[in-house]
């Protein structure tokens, strides 16, 4: 899981589970599925704020556990 | 000619749209401030005297939409046949933004692409082979640096050039099956690689993205739940402070002593006139509007600083760090950035409310946004910060606050009614590069707010304060009414059935009525018609430089302790925002049932938190509640059973509906 | 006398420029006088 993972790594996407399909496809689109890589680059008790590709986010507790690395 | 500008959210169209047509929508450093399309012709400097009309679309990752501002992109490219489309692309993310680009490429439309925010890429040493770009997707590409009009002209005239013609798509997706998912999943991993291979090719990145730099440890601060929104109300006290009790009344000062000679002047030539004249001209035009110029300088300062806190990426963060917040009352993150944007102004927040895909959270959001006070409300703070609380910047800090935890409790509420089941909600926010905010672009954002202003004074205002002024001045019978019988004027006697409801909340006279009744048609009209019927102007003292010495006669005139005072002001900010932003949301939640929802909730709140103010107020300050505690709760309660009926009706035909999803049998026999 | 009579033509004036503009704007379509934002605020309405 994404919130398990240390900070100032770089992880490849295992799984993307949101149960919502608009969502994954979403995610797809900013480039974040199975295969690609991710940087978790700080986090926080019920978020977290990612690299994935040139870009930067901040994900919420829901969405960041549905992303496995 | 029509010119469409796609792109990725926050890559610059609404920037570049607005260098190229001088018009001033509104833009921010984050994603998603575009939420409709707006067109316009392109100034001729850049088409070479041909007729093109720029087209601003909503920004979009995709054809396929997610987010329904994202709909109105793709809709638009694909059904309204645009003679070219301008591609703007991020430079500093290139390997995301291709991916819309391949498939706008693939629509047989001429694409042009910027590449935009190039000033960027050359700061953090990242080189881009435009040449090698260009010949790879096979269409013009430039680099442009919208908020510096550099590169628009190459792109324009290049678009012009290639209406008409056919362009060929690098990348054309297989004949595939569109209703499977696994087809299309695998397509757009294809596409998804055809454009990293691209950008291996031309990008040539001195540091990577994923290495931390200062700015993610800075993000890591401002996201932090405690120091976050310990940060925010800092920087929110910071700009209230600067705008209402440092800079916006020091040159205030300065323009009322102007606008207070200019009206002893007219007065004066006047003096031998009949007094009604003297009255309309030199009180109701002159002083009524005066007193809401004179507030002027504060308001701009307050734009200046919102500007500067907008374009810098500021307010990303700040949703970021508001999102747990707002999901456990039951809005979403989402709901952070009409709220951040109501501090402007009401109507572009609720429109802002579009980006929520949720249909309950939307429709709860946009009823609640108008809670935080907007530009046109701080001239009534500031008027009773300096009045009764020594001009103090911390009145509008703690309207500000209180007004977010009057969304909080009113998102409780509306969750309460609608018997909200508890639904997924993800939450995800770019979080743009920090970015110097551009003295020039806030300055203009200023300038057209002030320009808004002095309109809205010199027309509605106008009106209203001249209207009010007549009404005071007649009877019924249309005679000048006579001193010490002022309560048999027009006006007296329209606003004092309202008075009496407003007893038990401490302010019960005609003229406070009157003032929060014009200030339904424009918030600023509190201070005009206060101005008018009290026969005040001053409110910003001259030779103190402080806003009390004339504001201190609005004390005095009015009657008004500082509890009561506080209880007014509450009710003004609260209570509904004004008829523009009550039409805003009836088109916005497309639902009269939600309307009137919205409309009986604002009045409920306004009408409440002044109650409570008031009484408890009262009871601390001398010991014992204020007048008509009695009759002022009976009104609460009613209020209260009222929510409490409609929240049951509207819970069983919930519970209802459910029931007749899950179990088709019991649902047949009712 | 002359005071008066300017005064008066001000008045009118100003009040029918005011009511003017308004009516103007309102017949454009606008929903907020002055704001430099509102025609792509009337936009939005007509495209939902």
């Amino acid at each position: 899981m994404l919130l398990n993972a240390e900070p100032g790594k770089t992880y490849t996407v295992k799984e993307i589970n949101t149960d919502d399909e608009e969502m994954n496809s979403f995610l797809f689109r900013l480039g974040c599925y199975v295969g690609e890589p991710i940087t978790l680059i700080s986090k926080k008790k019920k978020s977290c704020i990612v690299a994935i590709k040139d870009g930067r986010y901040n994900l919420d507790e829901l969405l960041s556990s549905a992303i496995i690395v | 000619m029509r010119i469409a500008f796609a792109g990725n959210p926050n890559s610059g169209k609404t920037t570049m749209y607005n260098a190229l047509t001088g018009r001033s929508e509104k833009v921010g450093n984050w994603g998603g401030v575009t939420v409709g399309s707006k067109e316009y012709p392109i100034k001729e400097e850049y088409t070479g005297g041909k007729e093109v009309v720029a087209v601003d679309l909503p920004g979009a990752y995709s054809m396929s939409p997610f987010t329904p501002e994202e709909g109105i992109t793709s809709e638009y490219v694909r059904t309204a046949n645009p003679d070219a489309i301008v591609n703007i692309v991020d430079a500093t993310n290139l390997s995301r933004s291709l991916f819309f680009t391949t498939q706008l490429l693939e629509l047989g439309i001429p694409v042009v692409v910027a590449l935009n925010k190039s000033d960027i890429n050359e700061k953090e040493g990242t080189k881009i082979d435009v040449k090698k770009l260009s010949e790879k997707l096979k269409c013009p590409v430039f680099e442009t640096t919208s908020t510096e009009g550099k590169g628009l002209k190459d792109v324009i005239s290049n678009a012009i050039e290639l209406v008409g013609g056919g362009q060929s798509a690098p990348y054309v997706q297989a004949d595939i099956n569109l209703q499977n998912k696994a087809e299309v999943d695998a397509e757009d991993r294809k596409r998804f690689s055809f454009v990293n291979d691209i950008v291996a090719n031309v990008e040539k990145r001195e540091m990577l993205s994923s290495e931390t730099t200062k700015s993610d440890k800075l993000d890591g601060v401002l996201t932090n739940p405690i120091a976050g929104i310990l940060v925010f109300a800092a920087v929110m006290w910071a700009v209230f402070w600067v705008s209402q009790a440092w800079l916006g009344p020091l040159v205030a000062d300065w323009l009322v002593g102007w606008i207070e000679t200019f009206q002893e002047w007219v007065a004066g030539k006047l003096e031998n006139s009949p007094a009604i004249l003297s009255a309309l001209l030199a009180d109701g035009i002159v002083g009524g509007v005066g007193a809401v110029v004179g507030f002027l300088p504060l308001v701009m300062v307050m734009y200046f600083l919102i500007a500067l806190l907008e374009d810098c990426g500021y307010m990303a963060r700040v949703s970021a760090v508001m999102d747990p917040i707002f999901k456990r009352v039951g809005l979403s993150g989402k709901s952070v950035i009409p709220v951040v944007i109501g501090t402007g102004c009401g109507i572009p927040a609720i429109m802002a409310c579009r980006t929520i895909r949720d249909e309950r959270e939307r429709r709860a959001t946009s009823m609640l946004a108008t809670f935080i006070p907007c530009g046109a409300k701080i001239p009534v703070i500031a008027l009773f910060a300096g009045a009764f609380f020594a001009g103090a910047g911390w009145v509008s800090t703690l309207s500000y606050f209180f007004g977010l935890l009057l969304i909080f409790l009113g998102a409780l509420l509306i969750k309460y009614i609608t018997g909200y089941k508890y639904r997924k909600s993800f939450f995800i926010m770019e979080l743009p590069k920090w970015k110097m905010p551009s003295l020039k672009f806030a300055f203009k954002s200023m300038m057209e707010r002030a320009k808004a202003y002095i309109i809205k004074a010199a027309t509605i205002i106008l009106i209203c304060n001249t209207v009010v002024q007549i009404m005071q001045t007649f009877d019924w019978h249309f005679n000048v009414v006579e001193e010490g019988a002022e309560n048999t004027s027009i006006l007296a006697s329209i606003a004092s059935p309202f008075a009496i409801l407003l007893i038990p909340l401490g302010f019960g006279v005609w003229q406070l009525a009157a003032a929060a009744i014009t200030g339904f048609i424009a918030k600023e009209n509190v201070v005009g018609t206060l101005a008018v019927v009290y026969g005040l102007t001053a409110f910003i003292d001259v030779d103190e430089l402080e806003m009390t010495g004339g504001a201190n006669n609005v004390a005095m005139a009015t009657g008004l302790t500082s509890v009561t005072a506080l209880a007014y002001l509450f009710f003004n900010l609260y209570t509904p925002p004004c008829f523009a932003a009550i039409g805003a949301m009836n088109s916005e939640m497309k639902s009269r049932a939600w309307l009137w929802g919205a409309i009986g909730l604002q009045l409920g709140t306004g009408y409440t938190v002044a109650f409570l103010i008031h009484q408890f107020g009262t009871l601390f300050t001398e010991g014992h509640f204020g007048n008509a505690f009695i009759p002022g709760l009976i009104a609460v309660a009613i209020m209260a059973t009222a929510v409490i009926l409609i929240g049951r009706k509207t819970r069983a035909h919930f519970d209802e509906k459910y029931r007749l999803h899950r179990d088709g049998k019991s649902g047949a026999a009712a | 006398m002359s005071s008066t009579i300017i005064a008066t033509a001000v008045v009118v004036l100003a009040v029918f420029l005011a009511g003017r503009y308004i009516y103007k704007e309102k017949k454009k379509g606008s929903k907020c006088i002055g704001c430099p934002y509102c025609e792509s605020c009337s936009k939005i309405d007509k495209d939902s």
